[in-house]
């Protein structure tokens, strides 16, 4: 018999470190048209930052994994951006291909350097709480909490700040935006960066409680794709309310059987796609 | 070969010697040089030259729709799988011969291709490639969810092999003969198309689909049509592959993501919409790749040997040279020669510049027209544009 509880919390745990991954992804969508295939690689590369930071090669303790796992991750991305993507950004093929090679590539280092072994990230915290009957990693529950403090805070971002304003003036239109005065080579880099941290703090997140390995990127970037397809392609609302579809489908499919956790939210992603492309969040197409 | 995406003469002005340019020439030179090779090479290059001619039996399949028609797919592997897997399970689980089960592989890869194409095809742009990306993945899943039958990540059994003798070394020529039959059959069929008016069409759609179905023809007809061959071509491949010793189907050799990229990865490099340029590229890509993993020279600061690192040293390669020639090897080479000709014997340029309206890049054509996609996409999110019906899509976030 399965806990209705336990799955409950669990769905909406997970979730919400799908929003995080999900609102990165959009943003970078939503603001420069690009879709990043790399972004599985940033959250591998948020998890082994955090690694090597918690003992892997210095002892620097779970602040200064915390710290690793966003800098290093919102550098990698920049430098993504900046190497590679800013000079082909209106290039759909070509950057959805030199995002997958430089997803293929960031893969392969740790496969070298690391191997197939998977490592163990430190916990945030330790112990178990007791809630609605059955007991949960108090790990989780600081993910949990952790993840909304940030989807709080970039929301705030976004919507009240000179910086968020110009990403979101971007995304609605390029144009109207540079004829006020907005670069957006630099809000483009702005999203890129927002973006990298986002992932890089989810890397520390999924590997805190499950393990760190050089594929660990692709699942949730395979999901990104359903929670963004389902929300609305960039946009960041409907990305939220995607990660909840998502992450309740697979803790509940999960559920009834392991095997099938992969399937249920790529069916969902090709479901929504035949049937309201624009998502749940997008705007009816004006034709 | 022909790498000439203006000519629509046809089969018959394809076999007419009479036509046959420098280039055409060169083609011939390197297929002649191709029925050779196993005289030529070592036997384990006869191995790698076998897998290498598959390979680019896949990039072709990708470019007659992709470069043609200009819808990118980023799952080709789907067909790949499809067709092997068929024609392994058919073979194993009811001992029909090869003979039969390459042909039904064929046809069911077809109907899947179909099933997938059909309501796919009515996306544009970006959402096309993102469903032919989850495609594979999905069909990854089913096959661990189903292991019994699939055998999940570590695939199946060796199906019954074609041809077979007691000498490895013969066992290998021969089935290098096999690849080199399918590959050139496939050349022909895919060329004889894409030269055809069918295949003018396809360039069409690429260039403007909305321009071609102004002038009275169906593009979603075409494009089914493109993705049926391509399916099948695929699946032929795919389905002939496992049946040798190069080949067995299970998800790293024919369903995995890598190998949905490299086969893109080929077709660009050799140049988008050429057949011939996939073809090429194809099989060198995959020999390049194939002689990394052999070099065992031990790089001095990381200390590791350079086979261990072969996919790591390929995409950081396929990185730098897609960067450099975005356009393709085969089309540079081609208009390069060409022109560098003209100059020498003198012709007239002609007063537009001589250049023919479809051997305009594949991929700027693609590029230009996912702009729009793009730009239509990001007009559907919630106050992307204002307009008359701000309210609604209001909410701000």
């Amino acid at each position: 018999m399965v806990d209705v509880a336990t799955l409950a919390v669990n769905s909406v745990i997970i979730s919400a470190l799908y929003a995080l991954v999900a609102i990165g992804f959009t943003l970078i969508f939503g603001v420069g048209g690009v879709l990043n295939l790399s972004h599985g690689a940033t959250i591998t590369l948020g998890a082994f930052a955090a690694y090597y930071a918690s003992g892997g090669i210095v002892e620097a303790g779970v602040g200064g994994a915390v710290l690793a796992a966003i800098v290093v991750p919102a550098l990698f991305s920049a430098a993504v951006y900046k190497g590679l993507i800013e000079r082909i950004q209106d290039q759909p093929v070509m950057v959805m291909i030199l995002t997958l090679v430089v997803a293929i590539a960031v893969e392969q280092v740790f496969l070298v350097a690391e191997g197939t072994q998977p490592k163990s990230i430190p916990s945030l915290l330790d112990g178990t709480v007791a809630l609605g009957g059955s007991k949960f990693q108090t790990n989780l529950l600081v993910v949990f909490a952790l993840s909304w403090v940030i989807i709080a805070g970039l929301f705030y971002t976004i919507n009240n700040t000179e910086t968020g304003k110009a990403i979101l003036a971007t995304s609605m239109t390029t144009k109207g935006a540079a004829l006020v005065g907005i670069e957006s080579d630099r809000v483009n880099l702005y999203t890129w960066v927002v973006a990298g941290g986002l992932a890089g703090v989810a890397g520390l997140f999924l590997g805190s409680f499950q393990t760190a390995n050089f594929a660990m990127g692709r699942g949730p970037l395979m999901l990104s794709f359903a929670i963004v397809v389902i929300g609305g392609i960039g946009s960041v609302k409907g990305s939220l309310v995607g990660a909840y579809v998502i992450g309740t489908a697979e803790v509940v499919t999960g559920a009834i059987n392991t095997r099938l956790t992969g399937l249920v939210p790529l069916l969902l992603l090709i479901l929504v796609l035949l049937v309201k492309p624009e998502g749940l969040f997008g705007r009816e197409l004006a034709e | 070969m022909s790498a000439d995406a203006t000519a629509t003469r046809g089969l018959v002005g394809l076999l007419d010697p009479r036509r046959y340019g420098i280039r055409h020439q060169a083609g011939v030179v390197g297929l002649v040089l191709l029925a050779v090779a196993p005289y030529l090479v070592p036997t384990v290059w006869v191995r790698n030259l076998t897998i290498a001619l598959f390979f680019a039996m896949f990039a072709m399949s990708w470019d007659v729709v992709s470069g043609y028609t200009g819808q990118i797919s980023f799952g080709h592997a789907f067909f790949f799988a499809i067709g092997g897997y068929s024609s392994a399970l058919l073979n194993l689980e009811l001992g029909l011969p090869p003979v039969v089960t390459v042909p039904v592989a064929v046809v069911v890869t077809v109907v899947a291709g179909l099933l997938v194409g059909v309501p796919a095809l009515r996306l544009r742009g970006p959402y096309f490639s993102l469903v032919t990306l989850v495609a594979p993945t999905i069909l990854l899943n089913v096959f661990i969810l189903f292991s019994d039958t699939f055998g999940g990540e570590l695939g199946l059994d060796s199906p019954a092999p074609i041809l077979d003798f007691d000498d490895l070394a013969v066992t290998l020529v021969a089935n290098y003969y096999l690849a080199f039959a399918l590959f050139v059959g496939i050349l022909a069929v895919l060329l004889a198309v894409t030269r055809s008016d069918a295949g003018a069409v396809f360039t069409a759609i690429r260039e403007d689909e909305d321009a071609v179905a102004a002038s009275g023809l169906n593009p979603a007809k075409f494009k089914v049509f493109a993705f049926a061959l391509s399916a099948a071509v695929g699946g032929l491949a795919g389905a002939v592959f496992v049946h040798t010793p190069v080949g067995n189907p299970n998800p790293s050799q024919l369903l995995a993501l890598t190998v949905s990229i490299e086969v893109i990865i080929a077709a660009i490099l050799g140049g988008m919409g050429t057949i011939v340029g996939a073809a090429i590229a194809g099989i060198f890509l995959r020999l390049f790749q194939l002689y990394l993993g052999t070099v065992e020279y031990v790089v001095p600061v990381v200390d590791t040997a350079v086979a261990d690192v072969d996919l790591l040293l390929f995409s950081l390669v396929t990185l730098v040279l897609l960067f450099a020639l975005p356009g393709g090897i085969v089309r540079w080479a081609v208009h390069g020669g060409g022109a560098a000709l003209d100059n020498i014997r003198g012709r007239d340029t002609a007063t537009d510049g001589g250049r023919d309206p479809p051997d305009r890049d594949a991929l700027a054509a693609v590029r230009e027209s996912w702009r729009e996609d793009v730009a239509a996409m990001q007009a559907r999110v919630p106050g992307a544009e204002p307009g008359p019906d701000e309210s609604a899509g209001g909410d701000r976030r």
